[in-house]
């Protein structure tokens, strides 16, 4: 027999934690956006992006992707383990036991409120061992001199964040990109000699779905 | 605040308001008393009404499992949390832009939708034992507003 009064024994019932309304939170009077934690926010110009991008371009030339890569996964790292803590104390259990479309959809509110525009979870090559993650309206999509997938913080930090989700050392590669006029960024995720080909295909153009057909085969 | 009114507080640095953009704020200030009443009704009787929601669910729903309705029933719990407090407001996007759009695709993932025909119908036949008829116009259309989205 369900109890309703069982049901609400600690009263609160969870729902959207990063619902953008309850979750941005602002001190004005010290200039400070915080998350409803209290953890600080700050919103970045898009055009420091933009001036990161071309500032490393011309102080590292090819070096910059990986430097921009590296802090990504820097990032990634403490990204994931705020967004761990977050969740595990908003839903009362560690992360491992979520299930996993609430999981999901988490990760989704996520990246949505903090404006990094939308990520989609592709299970199209999960039983094949490769992950992918689509996003939309990245702020990292930038148009680069020679064209290619230039989401390289966004890489990083999906390579960090998996990494430390799944306990193994996994990669995120991107393979199409909206600043190549691709209707989203697609990263191919998985461990890192599965995917040693993807570089090299990258640089002679191919696309993502002919990169996809390669790794496959 | 429902959202005509949210766009007269914006006006206020351009210019007085007019009589009858007052009125609007005015219908809006005398329904308060009966919204704070319904409100307080289904804050202090949530257990009671939920649970009369629970045993008949139980009964019709026999072939579920009771995991997936208690599960449906926690949901119906938020639901109408964030109905009162929307109805207190007057305001349907506030339940819409808070609760459904995050549930809507929890529960399309889950396939909820059969427990949830149930538990709206269930809860809608109580809520009009419950509630007198002007109570009942005040809340329901919030409630309608989750059942089609959570459903349909």
């Amino acid at each position: 027999m369900i109890s309703v009064a069982d049901l609400l024994q600690d009263n609160q019932i969870p729902a959207n934690y990063y619902g953008y309304d309850a979750y941005i939170k602002g001190d004005l009077e010290l200039g400070l956006l915080e998350s409803r934690r209290g953890d600080r926010l700050i919103a970045v110009p898009d055009t420091l992006i933009q001036a990161l991008y071309e500032g490393l371009e011309q102080e590292t030339g090819q070096a910059s992707r990986l430097v921009l890569f590296n802090c990504g996964k820097w990032w990634g790292k403490n990204f994931y383990t705020r967004f761990s803590e977050e969740i595990s104390d908003y839903y009362g259990k560690p992360l491992a036991e979520l299930d996993m479309i609430l999981f999901l959809q988490c990760l989704k509110e996520c990246w949505l409120t903090h404006g990094w525009g939308r990520i989609e979870f592709d299970p199209t090559y999960q039983n094949q061992g490769f992950l992918m993650i689509k996003t939309y309206q990245s702020p990292y999509s930038k148009k680069l001199a020679k064209p290619r997938p230039s989401c390289f913080m966004e890489a990083g930090i999906l390579t960090s964040f998996f990494s430390r989700l799944t306990g193994r050392d996994l990669l995120a590669i991107q393979i199409s990109c909206e600043s190549m006029g691709s209707d989203c960024n697609r990263f191919v995720i998985a461990l890192e000699d599965r995917l040693a080909i993807v570089d090299s295909s990258i640089e002679e153009g191919l696309d993502y779905e002919s990169i996809m057909t390669s790794l496959l085969s | 605040m429902d959202a005509k009114i949210k766009d007269l507080i914006e006006q206020a640095q351009d210019r007085y308001l007019k009589s009858d953009e007052l009125d609007l704020l005015d219908g809006y200030v005398k329904s308060l008393p009966e919204r704070l009443t319904l409100y307080k009704l289904l804050r202090d009787r949530e257990i009671e009404i939920l649970q009369k929601v629970a045993d008949r669910a139980e009964i019709e729903l026999n072939k579920t499992d009771t995991a997936d309705i208690e599960s449906g029933i926690k949901n119906l719990i938020l639901v109408m949390r964030y109905c009162a407090m929307g109805m207190l407001l007057n305001d349907e996007n506030f339940l819409k832009q808070r609760l459904l759009r995050w549930l809507e695709q929890i529960m399309a993932l889950k396939e909820m939708r059969q427990i949830n025909d149930v538990l709206y119908k269930l809860l809608n036949q109580i809520l009009r034992q419950e509630l007198s008829t002007h109570q009942l116009s005040l809340i329901q259309p919030l409630i309608t507003t989750a059942q089609v989205t959570l459903i349909y």
